[in-house]
């Protein structure tokens, strides 16, 4: 008896269940009784009123609709920022004028919070698509950036001495050792860009917009329906985690070598 | 006449350093760390050289002169009569943290100095899995080196600087990082390999034991900086050796009372 108690509390599904049906049973039993009771919906709210919006339009698109706005967005600016921000961040750790010549720009904006750059970019670009991509790109760039040049340039050395030993060249230090081991950093540097990117759009979204997933949500706050919020929240987060895990698996098939990281 | 000939090869030094010091300076030259003091060495063709030295006394250091990594501040060295100027296929380097490509299987490892000099891919696997299963690797030759043991770790490496089929082996503390078993078997492994493909080797070490059993003759450094000579010991002992024999252990014992080194 003993033993089938800790066979089944070992499986980690199990307990995993637990946590979960533990959590929704104490959200529902907060959603009738607590003090925040009116303002937060049941559970089963938030599911019915997400299949409702599946169907019916909310300013002329569906949830689907409004999920894709959002989407392209983040895919839009996540690209621009990977594809200027990784080779960059490389060339900054294998060539040193690069370096010198980007780093001192760089570190004055390293710091500042991209979604300080809000007002700036409605100035400049309107309340459009523009604007919210400015936005995303800034945010997803820096640690594209920093994550790549950081991956070549916390190489163990003795590395390179491999290759000189073999009567390589610069051009095997870069091929055969710099970028290879770099891969993981940057990834991992993408990672960070992606979640940041969808920090920014919703900063965006909610600044301003008449479509996406923070429209939705402002749009739950403004009509007092906060399963509207709630289910908005949810569909980002679904979206973002599954984003994560097709980058995990290119990673995977790119870098077949990396032990899996348990986080 | 042909035989006096291939006396005169025999007895022509491979390896030659003649007054090698090193000093390194740090922080704009206000700290001068004299590290290397006067090396006088000689290493004959397919000598088994081991030098010994405790740890921070500048045997690295030297290793890494002699490999062409570093440039001696005065003195030099001389390959088959010539200057040593930098790295170079003609020595092979192995290094006490393996300094392995993770992103490569074991054979990419042990290709890649054939690959950086431009073999063509038929040979480069030819020669490669020659040298893995030369140190008993083989069946791991698709094995990436996180699923290998520290003692098959080094193995690669043994083999990757083979496969450049180098007239100098220099090993750097090989087997620091294993523990005393694995430590005793690698040592009977880097005999038995040597023996099957005979090379001028430097062999840099901690341990007088180790010292022993594989050396044709041992070089004792100063055990404070700067590195210098101390004394040298021709090992007459048959191979295979005997840990337990007592001229290995007289020898052991004289050597470890003159240096002073803790065993």
């Amino acid at each position: 008896m003993a033993c089938l108690l800790r066979v089944v509390l070992l499986n980690r599904f199990f307990l995993y269940g637990i946590s979960l049906t533990g959590f929704l049973f104490f959200w529902d039993w907060a959603a009738i009784h607590s003090s925040i009771a009116k303002f937060l919906p049941r559970p089963i709210e938030v599911y019915h009123q997400l299949i409702h919006m599946t169907g019916d339009t909310l300013a002329g698109k569906t949830l689907w609709g409004h999920l894709w706005a959002s989407l392209r967005r983040v895919l839009i600016g996540f690209c621009i920022a990977s594809a200027i921000g990784v080779p960059l961040g490389l060339f900054m750790a294998l060539n040193r004028y690069v370096r010198s010549i980007v780093k001192p720009v760089f570190d004055i904006f390293k710091p500042m919070p991209p979604i300080s750059w809000i007002s700036l970019s409605i100035l400049w670009f309107g309340i459009g698509e523009e604007s919210k991509i400015f936005i995303i790109t800034i945010g997803a760039f820096v640690p594209a950036l920093i994550n790549s040049f950081n991956g070549i340039r916390l190489l163990d050395p003795s590395l390179y001495d491999v290759v000189r030993m073999s009567g390589g060249n610069r051009r095997h230090e870069i091929f055969e050792v710099a970028l290879p081991a770099s891969f993981p950093a940057v990834f991992a540097g993408l990672q960070i860009a992606l979640s940041n990117a969808w920090g920014c759009l919703l900063a965006g979204e909610l600044v301003s917009a008449r479509a996406g997933m923070g429209f939705l949500i402002i749009l739950g706050m403004t009509v007092s329906k906060p399963a509207m919020i709630i289910g908005g929240m949810v569909v980002i987060a679904l979206t973002a985690w599954l984003m994560t895990v097709v980058l995990s698996r290119v990673e995977r098939i790119i870098c077949p070598w990396k032990r899996e990281l348990q986080l | 006449m042909e035989k006096g000939a291939s006396i005169v090869i025999a007895d022509h030094p491979k390896i030659v350093c003649q007054k090698v010091s090193k000093v390194f300076t740090q922080r704009q030259g206000q700290v001068r760390i004299h590290v290397l003091e006067g090396i006088d060495l000689e290493v004959r063709r397919n000598e088994f050289l081991v030098i010994v030295g405790p740890g921070q006394c500048g045997k690295t250091t030297l290793l890494r002169i002699i490999a062409g990594l570093e440039k001696p501040t005065s003195g030099q060295v001389l390959l088959d009569g010539s200057e040593v100027t930098g790295p170079g296929p003609d020595r092979g380097l192995v290094f006490q943290k393996y300094m392995l490509f993770p992103w490569k299987t074991v054979q990419g490892n042990v290709e890649l100095g054939l690959k950086v000099r431009g073999v063509p891919k038929r040979e480069r696997r030819d020669i490669a899995t020659h040298y893995i299963e030369l140190v008993g690797l083989n069946g791991f030759e698709k094995a990436y080196p996180h699923q290998l043991s520290g003692g098959m770790k080094q193995r690669v490496g043994i083999a990757r600087a083979y496969a450049n089929n180098p007239e100098v082996l220099l090993l750097d503390e090989p087997f620091g990082q294993l523990d005393a078993q694995t430590r005793y078997l690698m040592e009977q492994e880097v005999a038995r390999v040597w023996a099957a493909e005979k090379r001028s080797v430097i062999f840099v070490t901690n341990s007088i034991d180790e010292a022993v059993y594989l050396a044709d003759r041992i070089v004792t450094l100063e055990g404070k900086l700067p590195g210098r000579m101390k004394s040298s010991y021709r090992v007459d002992l048959p191979r295979p050796r005997e840990h337990t024999e007592k001229p290995f252990l007289e020898l052991r014992h004289k050597i470890t009372e003159e240096t002073e080194l803790l065993l």
